[in-house]
């Protein structure tokens, strides 16, 4: 069965093959052994074509943290279903998110009103500085998620527009 | 040193790291430490070290560890006598100082006039040009608000706009050509206003690619005032700094003893109590006053290491009402100290904060190593606070042997579950530009290939494809599932 793992926002195919041997990555068009060791809490063995890496691995629902030769990288595991099933955080230009933690400090539009693409919708604080969130679409304001003060993560969904609404 | 404390037990008005590495040193005095802290931070090392731990409430985390009141009554609940602010927070706010003092509590820290006086930048700036002390040209707003943009514009550009109750390079902004400087000087004075309650700005000629170097100070009520020397802070992002070390490898020793003295000097003038931190900005041979900051600093342990003295220790001692333990002809720095800030932000998004769960935490030990750190495995890092974690020191005889010390402390330093900044720091340890010693506080500006995340090559992403789909249950699970017949007769996909 082929997988998939994202990194970096790319998808990575591969499947793993057994036998007798132990397990084979095939990946990138190569097939190579592989075997990983638990060595006590989150560190492993790695051993990938008969070299040898100490790695530290943590899993939370579908990520799979690792750090390897001092970087830790985040991979993100994607279930053959949500895979065909298309993109579900494809929202289009009408669903505004953050695209930083932070805090809003001010809301320049109400519910219902008509935005043109470019305006104005709310100024996020970040690291000290302002960042304006401009509508990505024409429409008229259907929901604003966020209040002013108020701490978002990243991702978090802020207005969404009503794209039918636009003259 | 035999003391008689007038105090037993210390609050800690603070969070993170800094209540940590204060907590400890006040239990090694044989004191009790008290913390406070907001719910979010019952999981973090200082509620897990302290002696007593006090919940403080808020709108917002924040919120609660700048309530003076609340904190003052919990001091009053833990029978403590003394209260450390630590950094940030309510550390340079001169009425929690005077509260403190009202309600007989000893504040770690100077006096409220020494706070007030220097928290003023304008008053600041004027009080060290009168004591015949280097500043940069400028102009303030307040001498005539009607004539500011014409005087500001006099100045030249580039120029730096920074607001008069600033500090910490929030609201500060560049101004390269007189067109943007109105729409600058409006959004400053924004910043401003809602950072700290008042618009009112100044702005100082922009030296090009200066280097920051500030010089620790300390005093006691008994009117001695010593200098011990100065750490360098120039890697810095939006005026954050993120790397500091000592001995600045940009002055000759004639300039040291000189900006040193001239640090002393400010301090003796303020009749400054405890410690301080005066800073400079340093270009072409030449040094201005930037400002002071009445408080313990973030970078403090790097004085730490090379002096071998704990810093903390000598502002309760003095609180206390001690003498200085130590003169200026016995101070000697030894070797060379550096610190790093690991933050929760990815530099390759321009140094955006991250949050996450700390899912597993290692950190390096070995000897020259030293780790501060505010988490703990288990904690969730969110956007409430400031994004830095922790900060690495590491401690050497040369320049040299500490940058290869903290490559491999980095190495070894694991996060996972929050992306940090610690691969971007090892870019930095292997820039050229930054093992010769050539760093100014547009570093990072002028080496953006520091902070770009380099492409994976196709080895490590095998492997981190491999590491991961091992540990990945259906993904193991399916090549499991492969009969042993066929398993046996090769390398079987389902």
């Amino acid at each position: 069965m082929l997988h998939a793992f994202l990194l970096d926002g790319e998808a990575h195919e591969l499947w793993l093959g057994r036998s007798r041997e132990g397990y084979c990555l095939h990946a990138g068009g190569r097939r190579i052994p592989v075997e990983l060791l638990e060595r006590g809490g989150h560190a492993h063995e790695l051993i990938i074509d008969g070299d040898r890496y100490h790695v530290l691995i943590a899993r939370r629902g579908d990520e799979v943290h690792v750090h390897l030769n001092g970087e830790s990288h985040l991979l993100r595991y994607v279930d053959n279903l949500k895979r065909f099933a298309g993109d579900p955080m494809d929202e289009g230009d009408a669903v505004t998110r953050a695209p930083m933690p932070g805090s809003i400090i001010a809301v320049s539009v109400e519910v219902g009103q008509r935005v043109r693409r470019g305006d104005a919708l709310m100024v996020i604080e970040s690291m000290k500085m302002e960042t304006t969130i401009n509508a990505a679409c024409d429409g008229a304001v259907q929901c604003l998620h966020v209040d002013v003060g108020q701490l978002i993560d990243k991702d978090a969904l802020l207005i969404t527009l009503d794209r039918s609404a636009s003259e | 040193m035999q003391t008689n404390w007038p105090f037993q037990s210390v609050l800690i008005a603070n969070r993170g790291e800094i209540a940590a590495r204060i907590v400890r040193t006040v239990q090694r005095l044989g004191l009790q430490a008290v913390v406070v802290h907001h719910a979010v931070d019952a999981d973090t090392p200082a509620v897990r070290l302290a002696d007593t731990a006090i919940e403080i409430t808020g709108a917002t985390p924040v919120a609660a560890y700048l309530d003076g009141t609340q904190i003052l009554e919990a001091a009053r609940r833990a029978g403590s006598g003394a209260i450390h602010p630590g950094y940030g927070f309510l550390s340079e706010n001169p009425s929690f100082a005077r509260q403190c003092r009202q309600a007989g509590l000893v504040f770690v820290g100077p006096s409220a006039e020494a706070i007030e006086l220097m928290g003023d930048k304008v008053r600041a700036r004027a009080f060290v040009a009168q004591g015949g002390f280097p500043v940069a040209p400028s102009a303030i707003e307040d001498d005539d608000p009607d004539s500011f943009v014409e005087r500001a514009a006099a100045v030249g550009f580039p120029l730096l706009i920074k607001p008069a109750a600033g500090g910490g390079g929030k609201g500060m902004r560049i101004v390269r050509e007189a067109a943007a400087l109105r729409t600058e000087l409006d959004r400053a004075r924004s910043e401003g206003q809602r950072y700290f309650g008042d618009g009112r700005l100044y702005v100082e000629r922009f030296i090009e690619n200066p280097r920051h170097i500030e010089v620790q100070v300390f005093g006691d009520e008994y009117g001695t005032v010593v200098h011990l020397f100065e750490r360098e802070c120039s890697v810095q992002r939006r005026f954050q700094k993120i790397v500091e070390e000592s001995p600045s490898p940009a002055l000759s020793p004639q300039v040291r003893d000189d900006i040193c003295a001239t640090a002393a000097g400010i301090a003796r003038r303020a009749g400054y109590c405890n410690a301080g931190t005066v800073e400079f900005i340093y270009g072409n041979g030449e040094f201005y006053f930037l400002e002071m900051n009445t408080r313990l600093q973030v970078e403090h342990p790097v004085t730490e290491e090379t002096l071998g003295i704990d810093l903390v220790e000598h502002q309760l001692r003095v609180a206390a009402g001690e003498k200085l333990a130590f003169s200026q002809e016995t101070l000697r720095p030894r070797g060379h100290a550096f610190e790093f800030r690991i933050y929760a932000e990815d530099p390759s998004r321009g140094y955006l904060p991250t949050t996450g769960p700390v899912l597993a935490l290692r950190e390096p030990r070995a000897a020259g190593i030293r780790i501060d750190s505010g988490i703990a495995a288990g904690q969730e890092i969110t956007a409430a606070f400031d994004p830095m974690l922790a900060k690495l020191i590491v401690s050497a005889a040369t320049r040299g042997e500490a940058i290869a010390l903290a490559r491999s402390a980095l190495d070894d330093y694991a996060l996972l579950g929050c992306k940090t900044n610690t691969g971007f720091l090892r870019r930095l340890l292997s820039h050229p530009a930054f093992l010769a010693g050539e760093i100014h506080t547009g570093f990072l500006d002028a080496h953006p290939e520091v902070a770009a995340q380099p492409p994976l090559s196709d080895e490590t992403l095998h492997r981190l494809l491999a590491a991961a789909a091992l540990a990945t249950r259906p993904v193991r699970d399916a090549a499991d599932a492969v009969p042993a017949l066929h398993a046996d007769m090769g390398d079987w996909r389902n």
